[in-house]
C-alpha cells in the first residue's frame, strides 16, 4: 500500500532541520570548550529541550497552559533516585521507574483537568503543582525535604555484552542526546500523526472537534499524561546530572520559567520553537549573566515584550526573515498547517 | 415513528424560561424547518436537540433511540452533525483539512500514530469530494481563515456534512449572506437534500419555506403553529405575529 | 465542649479577619475581570507590591536610607501607617496601569495572551521584589494602638485581627457606596455588563479599563498591607495571594458582590481553621479548596460562560 512505502520512507521520519539538531548537538561536547562555554551548559541545554518539548505538546500543540511542569521534573528526578536506592541500581530501571511514576501521577492529576481549558486549566495545573510541592517539602523521610536526595549515582549504560560509564559529562551528554533523538523523532511522528491533527484542532476549536465525534478528554488525558512522562524523563535525567534531585525544581518559578522559554522560542508555531528557547535561555544566563544578577528579570521583560508583540517567537521572527529574503518560508517546522497531499487527485 | 423526536422539552437558564413543553419531530429524507422571531428560543432549542445543552425536562429520540443528555460526541456517533451560526472552523487549517478531520473514517483512525493523513489518498479524496459538493473545488490548500466570508459559510456545512450523518442540522446557514449567495445556498441545500436528512433553523422567511417540507414555528419557547409550508401561511397565530408577511 | 467553643472564637476572628481581606482582594480581581474580561495573574504582586511599598514608607528598613527623608521617619509611626495606607496603593495603581497598557496588544485575541501576560507580569513582579528588596522576609511596623492583644475571658484576641476585620469591613463598605451611589459606580458597573454599552454611553472605553485597573490594583495594594502583619512580607507572597482571590471568585461568582464577601468569609475561615489546628498544612489548604471548588463548583455561574471559561 501507499501508506506503508511512504512510512518505510526516510522523508516521514526525518527532515532537514531535525537531521541539522542532531548534527549541531551531536558535535556539541566536541566544540563547546573551543568556543568558551564548557561540558555541562550541554547537558542542561539537552535536558532542559526535552522537559521544553513535552511542555510545547500542551501549550503549542493543544494550547494548554500547564503553569506547574515544574512539579513532574522534581517528581521524574526524585523517583529516578528513589527507584535507584530502593529497587535496584539499574539505569534501564530507574529510567522506567522516573518515567513510570511521573506518567500516573500526572494521569491522576490529568483526571481532574482534563475537562478543563483556559484558565480553570492552568490554575489547577499551579494547584497540583503546589500541592505537590508540598508533600515533597514536608516528606522528608522520603525526599529528603529542603536538602534534597543526595548522592544520586550516574549508572552505567548496561548494553548486556558491554557497560559504558557515564561518570563524566560528557559520556552522560551522549545518553540525553540519545534520548533526545528518540524524543524528537516520536513527536515529529505523534504531532504529524492523525492524533496530532486531533489535538491541534483542539487548541483552534474544543467544541467543534466533540460535534464531529471526538472524545476530547479522552486525547487531552492523553497527550497530558505523555507530556508528564516525557517531562519525568527529563527529570530523571536531570537527577543524574545534578547527582541529586532537589526541591527547589518543583517551584512555580521553574514551571513559569518552561512556559518563558516555550514562548519565546516560538512553540505556537514551531515544532522547534522549545529547541530555540532553550538555547536562548541558557545562553542569556550565562552572558546577561555574567553582567548583571538581575538577568531574569530582564528574561521576563523578554518574555512580557514577546507576547505582546511577537507572540510567535524567535520562531516568528526566523520565518518573518525569510520571507522578507523573499524565499519561501519552510513548511515543515509548523505544527498545525502542512501541505495539502495532492495524493490520488484527479 | 419519525427519524427524530424531541417531546416535552423544558430548559431555563437561571430564573429565565427558555423552552417550554416543546414537541417536535423531523420525518427522514426532508427538510424540516425551525423559524421564529429573535429570542424566542430557537438556537437554545437546536442545542438541546444537538446536545450542547441538556433539557431539564422531556426526552430526545433519534431513530428510535433516547439520545436525551448525551455528550456531543456520542450524538454525532449516532449519526447528528451539525453547522453553526458562529461559524466554527479550524481556521490554522487549510479547507481541506478541515473536512478531512470531520470524516468517520478519519476519526476512527484518531489513535494510529503511524498513520499518515496526507498520504491516505482514500480520506483526501473523500474529503475533496465534499469540497466541490460545496462549491469549494480548488480552494483545497487555502486557509481557512484565509476564505472570502461566503466560502467559509460553505466550508463550516461541508464539516457538518463530511461526517456523513443521517440528519444534519444546520443554524442559520445563510446568516450574513447576500442575496446571490443566499440563492447559491438554496441550490446547494437541495442537492445534499438527496442523500441527507436536514433540520434549519433560519429567520429568513423565504428561504425556508422554498425549501422545507414542514416548519414549526417557535415564539415564546413554545411551538405555536407547524405544518407544511402552504397551511402555514394560512395560520392565523403565523400572520397574527407578523411572521406570515415575508411568506 | 463549651471550652472547646471558646477556644475556638479566636480562630473564627481570624478566619473572619482573613475572609475580609480576601474579600477585598478578590472584588479588585472581580472588577478587572468584569471590565476587561482578563485573569489578572499578577493580581497577587500587587498585592505583594503594596505590602513593600508600605513597609519602605514605615520604616528606614524598607530602603529609603536618603538622610533627606530622615525627617519623615522621625514623624510619630500612626501619621506613617496613614501616609502607607494612603501613597502605597496609589504607587500600586500606576503599576497597575502600566500593566493595562501592556494588556491593550491582548485585547480581542485569545484570552490564553492575556493569561500569558499576566502571568510573565507576576514573575516580572516577584523578581523585581527580590532585586529591590531581597529574598528575606520583612516586617511591616505598626501603630501601638492597633498591636499587643487583649484577654476575654482565659483568651487573648489579637487587636490587630480585630483593626483588620474593621478596616476591611469599612472598605468593602465604602466600595459598595461607590459601585452603587455614585455616577462613576454606574459607568464601571456597565462596562462590566457589557462593553459596548459604555461606547454608547459616550465614555472612553479605553480610559475606563486603565481607572479600572488601576483602581483593582489599588484595592489589592490595600489588601496586601493590612494582610502584611498577618502573613508576613516575602517577595513570594503573591502567588498564595492570588489563589484565594480566584477561588472567592469561582465561589462566589462572577458579578456578584456579596457573592464574592460572602464566598471570601468562608475561605478565610477555612484557611485560618487549617492554620489554628494543622499549622503545617494551611497553605496546602487553600490549593486544595481551589481543587474541590473549581472541579465541583465551576458550571456555577447562572449556567452562562464567562471570561473564566475562555
Amino acid at each position: 500500500m501507499n501508506q506503508n512505502s511512504y512510512l518505510s520512507s526516510f522523508r516521514a521520519w526525518f527532515t532537514a532541520p531535525m537531521l541539522l539538531s542532531f548534527l549541531v548537538f551531536g558535535t556539541m561536547p566536541l566544540w563547546i570548550d573551543a568556543v568558551g562555554l564548557y561540558q555541562y551548559l550541554g547537558l542542561e541545554v539537552m535536558i532542559w529541550v526535552i522537559f521544553a518539548l513535552a511542555v510545547n505538546l500542551l501549550l503549542g500543540y493543544t494550547g494548554l497552559p500547564s503553569f506547574g511542569h515544574g512539579a513532574f521534573l522534581g517528581i521524574g528526578a526524585y523517583a529516578f533516585g528513589l527507584t535507584q536506592f530502593n529497587v535496584a541500581a539499574n539505569l534501564w530501571l530507574s529510567l522506567f521507574g522516573a518515567v513510570a511514576v511521573t506518567a500516573i501521577l500526572g494521569g491522576l492529576v490529568a483526571l481532574l483537568i482534563s475537562h478543563r481549558r483556559g484558565i480553570y486549566f492552568a490554575l489547577m495545573t499551579i494547584a497540583c503543582a503546589q500541592i505537590f510541592y508540598f508533600i515533597a517539602s514536608k516528606w522528608t523521610d522520603v525526599t529528603g525535604g529542603e536538602d534534597g536526595l543526595l548522592n544520586i549515582a550516574r549508572l552505567p549504560v548496561d548494553l548486556g555484552l558491554t557497560e559504558i560509564s557515564i561518570r563524566s559529562n560528557f559520556s552522560l551528554y551522549y545518553l540525553c542526546f540519545a534520548a533526545y533523538v528518540i524524543i524528537v523523532v516520536g513527536l515529529w511522528r505523534l504531532v504529524h500523526s492523525p492524533f496530532g491533527k486531533v489535538i491541534s484542532a483542539i487548541k483552534q476549536n474544543d467544541s467543534r472537534v466533540a460535534f464531529l465525534g471526538y472524545n476530547v478528554w479522552l486525547y487531552k488525558w492523553l497527550i497530558f499524561t505523555l507530556s508528564c512522562a516525557i517531562t519525568g524523563l527529563a527529570g530523571a535525567l536531570f537527577a543524574m546530572a545534578q547527582e541529586g534531585a532537589y526541591i527547589n525544581i518543583m517551584s512555580l518559578q521553574w514551571s513559569g520559567i518552561a512556559i518563558l522559554i516555550v514562548l519565546i522560542g516560538g512553540g505556537f508555531i514551531s515544532f522547534w520553537g522549545p529547541v530555540l528557547g532553550v538555547i536562548f535561555y541558557f545562553l542569556a544566563r550565562d552572558i546577561l549573566g555574567a553582567y548583571t544578577e538581575t538577568w531574569l528579570l530582564w528574561f521576563g521583560l523578554i518574555f512580557v515584550g514577546m507576547v505582546m508583540f511577537k507572540p510567535e517567537g524567535l520562531a516568528g521572527m526566523w520565518r518573518d526573515g525569510r520571507t522578507l529574503l523573499g524565499r519561501k518560508p519552510a513548511p515543515q517546522p509548523e505544527p498545525s498547517v502542512t501541505e495539502p497531499s495532492a495524493a490520488g487527485g484527479d | 415513528m419519525a427519524l427524530f423526536e424531541a417531546s416535552h422539552l423544558h430548559k431555563r437558564f437561571a430564573d429565565q424560561v427558555v423552552l417550554e413543553d416543546i414537541t417536535l419531530s423531523f420525518e427522514e429524507n426532508q427538510i424540516s424547518g425551525i423559524m421564529g422571531p429573535n429570542g424566542a428560543g430557537k438556537t437554545t432549542c437546536f442545542n438541546v436537540l444537538t446536545g450542547r445543552f441538556k433539557p431539564d425536562r422531556g426526552r430526545v429520540h433519534f431513530d428510535g433511540r433516547d439520545i436525551t443528555g448525551l455528550p456531543p460526541r456520542k450524538i454525532a456517533r449516532r449519526g447528528i452533525a451539525r453547522s453553526f451560526q458562529m461559524m466554527n472552523l479550524f481556521d490554522e487549517y487549510t479547507a481541506l483539512e478541515n473536512i478531512v478531520l470531520a470524516l468517520p473514517e478519519v476519526r476512527d483512525k484518531g489513535f494510529r500514530v503511524l498513520h499518515d493523513l496526507s498520504n491516505d489518498s482514500g480520506a483526501q479524496d473523500r474529503g475533496a469530494q465534499v469540497l466541490a459538493r460545496m462549491g469549494l473545488g480548488g480552494r483545497e490548500g487555502a486557509l481557512a481563515s484565509d476564505l472570502p466570508y461566503g466560502q467559509r459559510r460553505a466550508l463550516e456545512i461541508g464539516i457538518a456534512l463530511a461526517a456523513e450523518p443521517r440528519m444534519l442540522f444546520l443554524d442559520e446557514p445563510t446568516s450574513g449572506l447576500g442575496t446571490d449567495a443566499t440563492a447559491i445556498l438554496a441550490e446547494l441545500i437541495g442537492e445534499i437534500r438527496k442523500s441527507v436528512s436536514i433540520v434549519i433553523i433560519e429567520h429568513d422567511m423565504r428561504f425556508l419555506f422554498d425549501l422545507a417540507d414542514h416548519i414549526s414555528v417557535i415564539h415564546w419557547g413554545q411551538v405555536i403553529a407547524q405544518g407544511a409550508p402552504d397551511q402555514l401561511r394560512e395560520n392565523e397565530w403565523v400572520r397574527a405575529s407578523n411572521l406570515g408577511a415575508l411568506a | 465542649m463549651a471550652d472547646f467553643l471558646l477556644t475556638l472564637l479566636p480562630h473564627l476572628l481570624n478566619g473572619i479577619a482573613l475572609g475580609l481581606l480576601f474579600a477585598l482582594l478578590s472584588l479588585g480581581f472581580m472588577l478587572i475581570i468584569g471590565v476587561m474580561e482578563v485573569i489578572n495573574l499578577a493580581h497577587g504582586s500587587l498585592f505583594a507590591l503594596g505590602a513593600y511599598f508600605a513597609v519602605m514608607l514605615m520604616s528606614q528598613d524598607g530602603g529609603i536610607t536618603h538622610p533627606f527623608m530622615a525627617p519623615y521617619f522621625d514623624l510619630p509611626i500612626v501619621l506613617r501607617y496613614i501616609v502607607a495606607l494612603i501613597v502605597a496603593p496609589a504607587f500600586v495603581a500606576v503599576v497597575g496601569m502600566g500593566l493595562e497598557v501592556c494588556l491593550r496588544r491582548t485585547y480581542g485575541k485569545d484570552p490564553l495572551y492575556g493569561l500569558l501576560l499576566t502571568f510573565g507580569a507576576a514573575l516580572v513582579l516577584e523578581e523585581m521584589i527580590r532585586e529591590i528588596w531581597g529574598p528575606a522576609e520583612y516586617f511591616l511596623p505598626i501603630p501601638k494602638a492597633i498591636s499587643g492583644g487583649f484577654f476575654f475571658g482565659d483568651m487573648i484576641y489579637s487587636n490587630y485581627r480585630i483593626f483588620a476585620a474593621v478596616f476591611a469591613m469599612a472598605m468593602i463598605g465604602l466600595l459598595w457606596a461607590f459601585l452603587n451611589r455614585t455616577p462613576y459606580g454606574a459607568v464601571i458597573k456597565a462596562g462590566a455588563h457589557d462593553s459596548e454599552m459604555v461606547r454608547v454611553l459616550g465614555y472612553n472605553l479605553s480610559r475606563l479599563r486603565l481607572y479600572v485597573f488601576a483602581f483593582g490594583a489599588a484595592l489589592a495594594a490595600i489588601a496586601g498591607i493590612i494582610m502584611a502583619p498577618i502573613w508576613g512580607v516575602r517577595p513570594h507572597v503573591g502567588v498564595d495571594a492570588v489563589i484565594p482571590a480566584f477561588v472567592v471568585i469561582v465561589l462566589g461568582g462572577v458579578g456578584s458582590f456579596w457573592g464574592a464577601v460572602s464566598a471570601g468569609l468562608l475561605v478565610g475561615m477555612v484557611v485560618a481553621l487549617t492554620a489554628a489546628y494543622l499549622t503545617e498544612w494551611s497553605l496546602l489548604s487553600m490549593y486544595l479548596l481551589l481543587l474541590v471548588v473549581v472541579t465541583f463548583r465551576s458550571r456555577g455561574f447562572a449556567g452562562k460562560a464567562s471570561a473564566l471559561e475562555a
